[in-house]
């Protein structure tokens, strides 16, 4: 009797602490799933009609599991919305997804609101997105870095997504010349004599195999005699194996690692404050993301969500939506190198007028960056 | 071949020892419980737990050895869920295990929020620098391997040679090992079981903690959310593939080591990394089969002990 007892006990126990683990990872109330982001503003209850007023627009996004504060995709995004409302003057709102499942109800329920336009961030809210795309027609949808494929992975356009990608190649493009061109310069601290240049990638993805790809081809259109030592890691969330795999460069000689590594890239800035080299980073300037590290991030690779955001805002703003595929790169600002900061003073004229050439060159077309390592022999 | 001779540096050795240092006090911990018989699945957690209490005493006090030792207090505290729950109200040492784990990752996440009020990762904080041994540093190859390291690491020589000693050679090691092996007759002599299974558990969850601190003191200076990366199920594989004993564990981390840290000089190879990844549980497999000799758990692991 007393064993059953404790068996009862036992599994009470259990619950309590399984619940409590749960509810810690997601399950928030509800009310606690919107949050008000506008906080200078008398939140303005848009139930009431004003009918002489022409209906306002209305704009929203409904993040992924990283939430908002990844200083990533999702404050990205949210920037963008911020900047609609600053400049547009768009009603704004977001949803934060606790969990996977969370993405289609979220999604739902901003276009029951009767938002105009809805971002959805992440690769993976793509099916999400087309499902309730579909159910909300009249509904503009932004999915970033989504692009949509049906059963058999063919890629397929829905009228009311725009799929908001981006040319990471062009910025990669950039920061394979402006590394294979600072490698060269050994007269700086923490810059060898060896033409040796790294890069730390997440997993082989399109997306960071466009940055990759850049990456290569734009150092060797500078340094044709470069070695460039290129690791995947095949996690975004293990900053100690990113530590170990820029070691293993920088061991080899690399002075510049470029990562795009998501959380795996932490550590490649770790190795380069043990060794004394250098990193470049990915999607945000992280010299003000990861302050502690700016001394060894010589720039980044970024991609402005914000300003994508904005512009699809403002295009359903101005009826020149447009559904399918939308490539975000250096002609309209979709992409772009960091500042130098700190590091402006070392980094050569020369360096910045090459950088601005190769700009100049693939705006205009007359340098078209690989999307592919694969296709660089 | 040439290729070969460039990679096989003292450097490749040094970064083995540096991915080996927290799966070898793991599963140095995990070996000791299971010696006592209980199984524990919540390693994974502990490290969790120890990376993130080690970086928040380090953060509010600036002290990263005050970090060290609250990672390794908190984890102690920790396995005492485990110890509770398999020991005294007999459940399923699994799933307690299992329930430590996905807590210990919520909670982190959560506090992480909180705390910090960033997601993902926290700022950086006071980390352990290396210490380079005087004289031995400089032996060729061996200084560059051994002597070169972080306090935590050098920590871990010691750990391994004093539990392996202590298993296998003292009284309260050979009580342990009874404990885990047939309980029955260990009680009849007057061996208090569950003390010696409390002591078991909470070592190895300030081990699991000491290996969290490790990680994100001596490595990260920071925490990562889920920065434990599955370390502690492949300290369960080396723990096996140590066949239950300190030395044998450290090998099996060393060896595992060896393999990731081959691997992120192999690119030119083009040698697959879940390949590399996948090397630990192969290993244990083959081990398990009994193509490297007899591997047999503690006989009592897993069953709860009813005193009647």
């Amino acid at each position: 009797m007393n064993f059953l007892k404790k068996t009862i006990f036992t599994i009470l126990t259990l619950s309590i602490i399984a619940s409590l683990s749960l509810t810690l990872i997601g399950c928030p109330p509800a009310e606690e799933a919107v949050e008000e982001p506008t906080p200078t503003e008398e939140p303005t209850p848009t139930e009431e009609p004003t009918p002489t007023e022409e209906v306002e627009f209305k704009a929203a996004m409904a993040t992924d599991v990283g939430k908002l504060g990844d200083k990533s995709f999702n404050d990205g995004v949210y920037a963008g919305l911020e900047k609609a409302e600053a400049e547009l003057g768009v009603e704004i709102d977001v949803v934060i997804s606790e969990q996977q499942t969370d993405y289609v109800p979220n999604l739902t329920k901003l276009a029951e609101d009767g938002n105009n336009v809805v971002f959805a961030v992440g690769f993976m809210m793509g099916d999400s997105i087309k499902e309730v795309a579909e159910k909300f027609p009249d509904t503009y949808f932004g999915g970033i870095d989504i692009s949509l494929a049906d059963a058999d992975f063919n890629p397929i356009d829905v009228p009311n997504i725009r799929e908001i990608l981006f040319r990471e190649q062009e910025v990669g493009y950039l920061a394979g010349v402006f590394a294979g061109m600072m490698t060269k310069e050994d007269s700086i601290d923490g810059i060898n004599a060896d033409n040796v240049i790294g890069m730390v990638g997440g997993m082989k993805i399109p997306p960071v195999d466009r940055f990759i790809a850049g990456y290569i081809a734009g150092a060797k259109s500078v340094n044709p005699d470069i070695q460039i030592e290129i690791i995947y890691t095949e996690t975004f969330t293990d900053p100690a194996i990113g530590k170990e795999a820029a070691i293993a460069q920088y061991e080899a000689g690399a002075d510049i690692v470029f990562q795009v590594a998501g959380l795996t890239g932490v550590g490649v800035f770790e190795a380069a404050v043990d060794k004394g080299n250098y990193a470049i980073g990915v999607d945000v300037d992280q010299s003000i993301s990861s302050p502690d590290n700016a001394p060894v991030i010589l720039t980044s690779a970024e991609k402005f969500l914000t300003q994508a955001t904005f512009l699809t805002i403002k295009d359903a703003l101005e009826g020149n939506f447009t559904g399918g595929d939308t490539a975000y790169g250096l002609e309209n600002d979709g992409v772009g190198l960091s500042p130098f900061h700190e590091h402006e003073d070392i980094v050569p004229q020369e360096i910045k007028d090459a950088i601005e050439k190769a700009k100049q060159d693939i705006i205009t077309g007359t340098v078209v960056p690989p999307e592919t390592p694969e296709e660089i022999e | 071949m040439e290729q070969l001779k460039e990679i096989l540096t003292p450097a490749l050795f040094a970064g083995m020892i540096r991915i080996a240092t927290p799966l070898a006090l793991t599963a140095i911990g995990g070996t000791i419980c299971e010696r006592s018989g209980i199984v524990n699945i919540a390693l994974e957690g502990l490290i969790l737990i120890g990376a993130f209490i080690s970086v928040v005493v380090s953060y509010f006090t600036g002290s990263a050895w005050l970090g060290v030792l609250g990672a390794i207090i908190v984890g102690a505290l920790f396995s005492l869920i485990l110890a509770y729950f398999s020991i005294n109200l007999r459940a399923d040492q699994v799933v307690v295990g299992t329930a430590i784990n996905i807590f210990a990752l919520g909670a982190t996440g959560f506090l992480t929020d909180f705390i910090f009020k960033e997601a993902g990762a926290t700022p950086g904080v006071a980390g352990l620098n290396p210490i380079k041994i005087p004289i031995l540093c400089n032996i060729p190859w061996i200084g560059e391997i051994f002597f070169q390291q972080k306090p935590i690491i050098y920590l871990t020589f010691f750990i391994v040679a004093i539990s392996q000693f202590i298993l296998f050679k003292t009284q309260i090691g050979l009580r342990i090992r009874a404990v885990g092996e047939h309980p029955r007759a260990a009680d009849t002599v007057g061996i208090n079981i569950y003390k010696i299974r409390y002591l078991a558990v909470t070592i190895s969850g300030a081990l699991g903690g000491l290996a969290g601190a490790q990680l994100a003191l001596e490595e990260i200076r920071r925490f990562v959310e889920y920065m434990s990366g599955g370390r502690g199920f492949i300290a369960l594989a080396a723990n096996v593939f140590g066949k239950w004993t300190p030395i044998g564990s450290w090998l099996g981390s060393l060896l595992f080591g060896f393999a990731q840290a081959l691997e992120l000089r192999l690119g030119i190879f083009k040698i697959p990394p879940e390949f590399v990844k996948m090397i630990p549980y192969a290993l244990t497999i083959i081990v398990l089969a009994g193509a490297m000799g007899r591997a047999t758990a503690p006989a009592a692991i897993g069953k709860p002990y009813v005193k009647d």
